[in-house]
């Protein structure tokens, strides 16, 4: 098997995966409520691969991205409340993950944050622009690597780990079932972040992969987003391990950081800066691309990352056009670790729009052939269809309720 | 409905705003962050003291949350309160101005042990009496 095929499934997972909204969410649940929703993150890891899987399938066998088929699967109109929904949601994770590039250039180096966050975006249109896609997938994949500190840190805080097996039971201890609630949807939506799956399909269509592709398809999501997981359960621990008994509540990246800090030293506080630095700017990247992806498929121009810009003028102009546009939003100051439970929150809402087209692709003969759902996957589709569905219709209220986490 | 949907929610964010009244719910709400930021000052400056931090992670994550304290000083000094919870309400606010002024400590001297060693017992000490207030 090419190892260079199964960066891409690492940088799916890294830099998808594991983003701000993932950073954010599994310590915040750990430090609110220990290790009680890690079953929580275990359904939203199968999740994401049962998805995934499907987008890759659908990519290799009808040479199809997200955008196309929705297109294609439910007009123009229906298709154009999916893409407007998903630019929006894309645009403010973008924003996030920018925001929380310049935090930790900050936390690293002690420069002002507003000249950081034009260093950010300054770097990464010169990234994308000269740096071949290979290399992009190996410099953030592999650095966001670092962050498996944090699972030697959960290991150094020695947590109950009689407590960290029963959280993988579904259970609820606690007098606020509504925060309980909101943090397990928060959850959901930070695994199941559809940007990271338009990537991941449209980079299947460029690298031209065909029915032969279909078992590393499968690899790539399994490991990729296993991965992923993996980290986020360290991440949660962590929290648990570390806050939750002290009362600290994470607002800051910064303290996502300290949880490493604490347990291994100036090492475990760099190794994780660094790991988060190279997560936040690989998912910058894919949420950048998906943005252009989107609008390009979904109004059939050309598009892709492995053309030179002039190739594809439009799409280049597009992902241009969004990384202004978030960098003018972070320069108003907003906090990014804010606007990332909003994005989490309203990508929950906005997931069924792009996943029930996708699941009738998957299904459907006249695109793929002998490649269809068959019944494993069919019965994971229609379950995580209506465990979207529950996620998308009660995410807003619960932000409500439980004022965005705070109760 | 859509109006009734607005209407809804128009309902729900006035019953969170309270009408920037402090009632006993955000007191205990506020005296959990105060001591939240209390507390992670108090683990930055054991690692500041002991040599487990940089100088500018120290500089920038005190300066964040000590802003994030003063931030919550500054509120809780000035809003209105609801009836008899007035004077833990002005005492919880000179507790965040008394963390804020620690964090600011280690924010301006991230790389003098000494200090974050100085600092560490009383944020300790603001965080138990945050938890108190909380109670």
């Amino acid at each position: 098997m090419k190892i260079f095929q199964v960066a891409l499934g690492i940088l799916a997972a890294i830099g998808g995966f594991v983003d701000i909204g993932d950073l954010v969410f599994n310590v915040s649940a750990g430090a609110t409520f220990g290790y009680q929703l890690l079953w929580v993150v275990v359904i939203g890891v199968v999740g994401i691969t049962v998805y995934s899987e499907m987008c890759g399938r659908v990519a290799a066998v009808s040479g199809k991205a997200v955008f196309d088929a929705v297109r294609e699967r439910v007009g123009f109109k229906a298709g154009l409340g999916a893409l407007v929904s998903s630019q929006v949601v894309n645009l403010m994770t973008l924003t996030a993950e920018i925001g929380g590039v310049a935090i930790c250039l900050q936390l690293l180096s002690g420069l002002p944050y507003r000249w950081l966050i034009v260093l950010a975006g300054a770097a990464l249109v010169v990234v994308v622009w000269v740096t071949a896609f290979e290399w992009i997938e190996r410099i953030f994949g592999y650095g966001g690597l670092c962050l498996l500190v944090f699972a030697v840190a959960a290991v150094k805080l020695h947590p109950p780990w009689g407590a960290v097996g029963h959280g993988f039971v579904p259970h609820m201890h606690t007098q606020s079932p509504l925060l309980y609630a909101y943090f397990a949807v928060g959850l959901l939506g930070a695994a199941m972040t559809p940007y990271e799956v338009y990537f991941y399909s449209s980079g299947g269509v460029e690298e031209r992969w065909g029915p032969k592709d279909l078992g590393l398809n499968k690899v790539n999501a399994i490991i990729g987003y296993g991965l992923g997981g993996f980290l986020s359960f360290a991440l949660m621990i962590v929290g648990g391990a570390l806050f939750l008994g002290q009362g600290v509540e994470p607002e800051f990246l910064g303290t996502i950081a300290l949880g490493a800090e604490v347990p291994l030293g100036q090492i475990g506080l760099l190794l994780a800066l660094v790991g988060i630095l190279f997560a936040v700017s690989g998912a910058a990247i894919d949420t950048l691309f998906s943005g252009a992806y989107n609008l390009a498929q979904f109004l059939g121009w050309e598009w892709g990352r492995y053309r030179h810009p002039r190739g594809a003028p439009r799409f280049t102009v597009t992902w241009l056009v969004l990384l202004v546009l978030a960098l003018g939003v972070v320069l108003t100051g907003v906090d990014p670790v804010q606007l990332t439970e909003y994005a989490v929150i309203f990508s929950a809402v906005a997931l069924p729009l792009t996943y029930i087209p996708i699941l009738l692709v998957a299904n459907d003969r006249t695109y793929m052939r002998e490649y269809t759902n068959g019944r494993i996957a069919n019965v994971l589709g229609v379950l995580y269809l209506v465990v979207i569905m529950v996620i998308a219709l009660t995410a807003i209220p619960l932000m409500i309720l439980t004022n965005v986490g705070q109760n | 409905m859509t109006r009734y949907i607005a209407a809804c929610l128009l309902a729900v964010f006035l019953a969170g705003c309270n009408g920037g009244t402090v009632d006993r719910h955000a007191l205990k709400r506020d005296a959990e962050k105060v001591g939240s930021l209390a507390t992670e000052g108090g683990l930055l400056a054991h690692d500041v003291s002991s040599g487990a931090s940089t100088s500018s992670f120290a500089r920038v994550h005190a300066g964040e949350l000590s802003r994030a304290a003063a931030d919550l000083q500054d509120a809780l000094a000035t809003r209105p309160t609801s009836p008899g919870i007035e004077a833990d309400v002005r005492r919880l606010a000179k507790l965040a101005g008394k963390v804020s002024a620690a964090l600011e400590r280690i924010h301006r001297h991230p790389t003098d042990r000494g200090v974050a060693a100085s600092l560490r017992p009383p944020l300790e000490a603001d965080a138990r009496a945050a938890d108190r207030l909380a109670k």
